[in-house]
């Protein structure tokens, strides 16, 4: 399970707004209400394209289908009917302040300065990580990877975060070439043992 | 009883046959030496860990490389709780009902003495575990045998109701991640009639989306984006532990605590879903309810991190319950754990219990094995998180990502899944961002398929007619426990919310 929870811990309080003044909690709440009106809309729009759009052209099914049941058809526009009445559920529950959203602990930081240029960077980085990788191969690929990536995040530690990048990918190159017996991505260029 | 028989004893020889060599039980230590240290690393949670191990046991046999995933499991729930007490920050969900008495305690100077019960408890637990699943796998797998594909879409779709208990704050929003998860599983060929579901004819489609890919890239590349959005230190008080440690009074006096926590938490283990954080809080809360040092706890009661420690410690013996008998992964983590399973061709199950009934002992032996185990590597770790705990962020988390590159290229050679990694770490991330949960997503990924084969199946075998939905008492019995858990669910979150909104 991923490292969030949004579970109340008794005798402690785990919301958002513990960390904003008092005056600041109905705003908050009004915001909280908002963003989820904004993802039931979101999820009614999805619904509506991948029932009118993504299953008519993405998939395809025979015309010998006795029942509409066993049909390929079936279990996607169930999902996406299913979606639909969530969206709908989101916006209906957000109107009436029922079940509204609250918030992650440790909650997210919304305000980080610099964030979308880093984002911007990072998924740069990750394409290029990728296709570096069958040209470069993986050990010299991740070793860039990790120097770029420590450098995103402005490491205090250069010249550990040179080492462990060096060390790192070769070690886990050597564990699963010649422990685990499983073929990486060499590249075109240096080859290794 | 014959599973105290004879065929009983000789499978436990079997089992015991099959662990007893260097092979397994280094596998067991370094599990559980490697996920004591992956929960005690807050960022890196207990299923991080156990997807990273994943491929790396692709080249042992299928007992070493489950015993492997089986150790860091175990490890990591309990390395979950040196952070909860240290730092207050819980190194996994299921060790956030331990923070509660466990940091207060630290911060009177007894952070040894609550780490200390914290493993006194989570072994014992873990024992108690371990033996319900030793005694109850084969008498639940005999049961299952009799199911057919009706009774196993009403079990799943059962299962899937868990999907509210991993929701976190908003039920809706849970359902939208699950109904994401259905319509991403669906990617593929048709499973009856052999025709491209949203593959656009791409043969990397084909075989839908790599488990292994979707599984990373919803859990650890989001805490990556998380880190690029914001680098910014955070600021972790770091505690002493302490001269005092935990005594065997003290012990002693818990033990009633330990005992019902440890079964409660093998009862909702044993549920497919729920999973080892609701069995803390009912655990505490129980622990609380009965104790004559009531007021004391969240102030930090010995009591309350023992009663919290031994109910999510009890879950991890017992959801292999319904993994080994059912074939139903009881949580995320055993649903990694089945894929494991998988990889090694084997498919958890009844029949299992027929065709591979040594490897299933040999399991039950190394889990006893691994008590052990974690009782000495949690002794060492309660001393040496300190050193672990200090490996700056920034070095951190750039490591994850090549480990994530790696693990996930070695399932199937396929630049292609590092791609599918990446594409839905983004959007695990704008999920994080959201606070749209991903457990949800995950479960209705890997139960999806399951509910939608057996469903078309019923169909098939039928003739398209529904009563075979309800044709006997087992359906019956898992469609009044949806009906029963559906209502349940909704009138909670109902007076949850006005209970937020009065406040």
């Amino acid at each position: 399970m991923q490292d969030q929870t949004t579970t109340k811990l008794p005798g402690e309080t785990a919301s958002i707004t513990d960390d904003i003044p008092n005056g600041n909690q109905d705003s908050e709440a009004v915001k909280n209400t908002r963003t989820q009106t904004t993802i039931g809309i979101c999820a009614i729009i999805f619904a509506v394209f991948t029932y009118f759009v993504a299953i008519p052209y993405g998939v395809s099914t025979p015309s010998n289908v006795s029942n509409i049941v066993l049909s390929p058809l079936f279990w996607p526009n169930i999902i996406a009917g299913l979606t639909g009445l969530v969206g709908l559920g989101l916006i209906l529950t957000a109107k009436t302040k029922i079940m509204t959203i609250t918030q992650n602990e440790p909650p997210f930081n919304f305000y980080a300065s610099g964030g979308w240029q880093r984002l911007g960077i990072f998924a740069v980085l990750l394409i290029i990580y990728m296709a570096s990788i069958s040209r470069l191969g993986i050990v010299w690929s991740s070793m860039l990877a990790f120097i770029s990536l420590a450098l995103i995040i402005k490491t205090n530690h250069k010249i550990t975060a040179l080492i462990v990048a060096v060390l790192m990918p070769l070690a886990l190159y050597a564990f699963f070439a010649h422990v685990a017996g499983i073929a990486l991505p060499q590249g075109l260029f240096v080859r290794l043992p | 009883m014959d599973f105290l028989g004879d065929a009983f004893l000789q499978n436990i020889m079997a089992g015991f046959a099959l662990v007893a060599n260097v092979e397994s039980i280094a596998a067991l230590g370094i599990g559980v030496t490697v996920g004591v240290i992956a929960g005690a690393i807050p960022g890196m949670s207990a299923t991080m860990a156990v997807a990273l191990t994943l491929p790396f046991t692709f080249s042992m046999t299928p007992i070493t490389g489950i015993l492997l995933l089986l150790g860091v499991y175990k490890g990591g729930i309990f390395g979950g709780s040196i952070p909860a007490i240290l730092i207050k920050t819980p190194g996994t969900p299921a060790s956030s009902a331990t923070v509660l008495d466990g940091h207060p305690m630290a911060e009177k100077g007894q952070a040894g003495k609550a780490l200390g019960m914290a493993l006194w408890s989570s072994c014992t637990a873990d024992l108690i575990s371990n033996l319900s699943l030793i005694m109850f796998a084969g008498w639940l797998a005999s049961f299952a045998l009799s199911f057919g594909p009706p009774e196993f879409f009403t079990l799943i779709l059962f299962s899937l109701t868990i999907i509210a208990g991993v929701s976190g704050g908003s039920l809706l929003l849970g359902f939208l991640s699950a109904a994401m998860g259905l319509l991403l599983a669906t990617i593929g060929l048709d499973l009856v009639y052999g025709t491209g579901r949203f593959s656009f004819n791409d043969t990397n489609l084909m075989g839908g989306l790599n488990f292994i890919a979707v599984l990373i890239g919803l859990f650890a590349i989001p805490e990556i984006l998380t880190m690029v959005w914001d680098p910014s230190p955070k600021t972790e008080k770091r505690t002493k532990l302490g001269d005092n440690w935990v005594t065997f009074k003290e012990y002693k006096s818990c033990f009633k605590s330990i005992i019902r926590g440890s079964f409660i938490g093998v009862f909702l283990g044993s549920i497919p879903g729920i999973g080892a954080a609701p069995s803390a809080f009912l655990s505490y809360s129980e622990a609380r309810r009965k104790s004559p040092n009531k007021e004391n706890f969240g102030k930090g009661e010995i009591e309350g991190v023992a009663a919290s420690e031994a109910g999510n410690n009890g879950v991890a013996g017992a959801t292999l319950i319904p993994l080994l008998a059912l074939g139903i992964p009881g949580d995320v983590i055993t649903a990694i754990i089945i894929g494991a399973f998988m990889i090694h061709g084997l498919q958890p199950g009844p029949l299992m219990f027929v065709t591979n009934g040594d490897i299933i002992y040999g399991l039950f032996m190394g889990m006893i094995i691994s008590s052990i185990f974690l009782f000495f590597v949690g002794s060492v770790a309660i001393r040496a998180f300190r050193f672990v705990a200090d490996i700056p962020r920034s070095l951190l988390f750039p490591t994850i990502l090549i480990l994530c590159v790696y693990g996930c290229y070695a399932v199937n050679n396929s630049i292609f899944d590092v791609g599918v990694m990446f594409v839905i770490g983004w959007i695990g991330f704008v999920m994080l961002r959201y606070n749209i949960p991903a457990a949800p997503f995950l479960i209705a990924f890997i139960l999806g398929p399951l509910l939608e084969d057996n469903f078309r199946q019923a169909m098939l075998m039928s003739g398209s007619s529904a009563s075979i939905l309800v044709r006997g008492p087992i359906t019956w019995f898992f469609w009044t426990l949806t009906i029963i858990t559906v209502v349940a669910i909704i009138r909670a979150g109902i007076k949850n919310s006005k209970t937020t909104a009065i406040e």
